[in-house]
């Protein structure tokens, strides 16, 4: 076996233990990468260690933990505002959204899209991790038809799809909170660890509320969720002129004093109205508007009305 | 050849086997799901099954995964509801330790868990988990959903442009 070779298949070996995440086979194979003569033992240690790091950005979180920040966010958002009791809005808002979401870039996630209509008059819309979305009474009452109601749920939905509630969270609390997790070895946190991964969570948490309810999202993430939102509610069957529609209302008629939520958390309506327009004219053949849309939506927000 | 190359050759060719027998093992990554008769979400249940559980890929298109269940039925899967079976030594001691299923070690991540959750929960009261739970309980079945689309002339039900 040629000295090549024999460094191949101990590094493939060695990756392989490091990847077992053992204690024990770490030390062996930092020694076999050792032996093969080409480092030292000292660096084939370090090289061992590098590869065991710890989980370093957003992109890591895992899905059931994704659920469980978004739980939070939303238990966060409805201890602020309460849910609209509307058990009918509510089935026609969460099977409108569902509908969206699959035909959006991720239809699935761990514990699934819900959809709630807040019972403010402040105008806004927000989407914990995860897939629960909020859309304010305020807002509701500004949609003339299916179309823009829908054009906001899809605007959500992508920032749930590209995980943008996220990506508020603070590098260093990330790498806190991955540091803690992975020293532990099993599922289950002692309750010292317990008790400072769960603080971690709560400046997570405190990450992620204040970009959805206070400060808004980066503009870039605004402007890509708007045009995730063309192209989802086209996939599903709707007009896109339904998100140009609803930002010509905001900028025609904007919302003042306590209703004006949107704009602490949005870049302004002008602004993304022209990227959207330029967005629709790109896409080629779309689909009308359709009357039975319409009928079924006024029906639906009447008891708001 | 030393002792210790020798070895590490042996235990690369192994693995190497291993990983091709489970290059084409998916592990559902969501809470729960429908394995589907075709590639969409109007199609016919075929299968239910939920996290951990194992699959056998077969096929993929346009998003959608052709699979196998480990009871042998086959249908489709969202792409974004599964991953690929990651490799994991000391998971697979777990499992002969705990009889847990493969899958199911394989996704046991520790981190932001239900334990977690629950001791936010005890210092923070004001957090309104029973609405969550309320908005979770809402789920519009597929023929709410199918019905939906075909009176809003939505999808496949579409029309005019």
């Amino acid at each position: 076996m040629s000295a090549r070779t024999k460094a191949l298949a101990a590094a493939v070996l060695a990756a392989t233990l490091v990847l077992a995440g053992c204690q024990a086979v770490k030390q062996g194979a930092a020694d076999i990468i050792a032996s093969t003569g080409k480092v030292s033992q000292a660096d084939a240690e370090s090289l061992v260690k590098t590869a065991d790091a710890v989980r370093t950005s957003f992109a890591e979180i895992t899905e059931e933990e994704e659920y469980y920040i978004g739980r939070a966010t939303a238990a966060l958002i409805l201890s602020k505002y309460k849910a609209y009791p509307n058990a009918a809005l509510s089935g026609y808002i969460n099977t409108m959204g569902t509908a969206i979401a699959y035909s959006s870039d991720r239809p699935e996630t761990y514990g699934g899209y819900h959809f709630a209509v807040l019972d403010t008059d402040e105008v806004n819309a927000m989407a914990a991790p995860g897939g629960f979305i909020f859309v304010t009474k305020g807002l509701v009452e500004r949609c003339p038809d299916e179309e823009t109601l829908a054009a906001i749920l899809a605007h959500e939905i992508g920032h749930v799809a590209e995980r943008h509630g996220l990506q508020s969270i603070k590098k260093s609390r990330l790498i806190d909170a991955f540091k803690l997790i992975g020293g532990e070895a099993s599922r289950q946190f002692d309750s010292e660890t317990l008790a400072k991964v769960t603080g971690v969570f709560e400046g997570v948490l405190g990450d992620v509320v204040e970009t959805l309810v206070e400060r808004g999202y980066d503009r870039k993430f605004e402007y890509e969720a708007d045009k995730l939102a063309l192209s989802f509610a086209v996939r599903t069957g709707y007009s896109p002129g339904g998100l140009s529609e609803f930002l010509a209302g905001m900028e025609d008629n904007k919302p003042s004093g306590p209703a004006a939520g949107w704009f602490k958390t949005h870049p302004s309506a002008a602004d993304r109205l022209a990227r959207v327009k330029s967005g629709i004219g790109a896409l080629g053949e779309v689909p009308a508007k359709d009357a039975a849309r319409t009928s079924r939506f006024s029906a639906a927000v009447k008891a708001l009305r | 050849m030393k002792k210790p190359a020798r070895m590490a050759f042996l235990a690369a060719a192994v693995l190497a086997v291993f990983v091709f027998l489970l290059a084409e093992t998916l592990v559902v990554k969501v809470k729960t799901t429908t394995v589907r008769s075709a590639p969409k979400f109007t199609a016919s249940v075929v299968a239910k099954i939920k996290t951990g559980d194992a699959l056998e890929k077969l096929a993929a298109e346009s998003g959608w995964i052709k699979v196998k269940t480990k009871a042998g039925l086959v249908g489709w899967v969202h792409a974004t509801a599964v991953q690929a079976k990651k490799i994991n030594l000391s998971a697979m001691d777990d499992t002969m330790q705990t009889q847990a299923s493969a899958g199911e070690v394989a996704l046991a991540a520790k981190g932001f868990n239900k334990q977690v959750e629950d001791k936010y929960r005890a210092g923070n009261p004001a957090a309104d988990y029973a609405a969550v739970d309320a908005m979770e309980k809402v789920k519009p079945t597929d023929a709410e959903i199918e019905a939906f689309m075909k009176l809003g002339h939505l999808g496949e039900y579409g029309g005019a442009k």
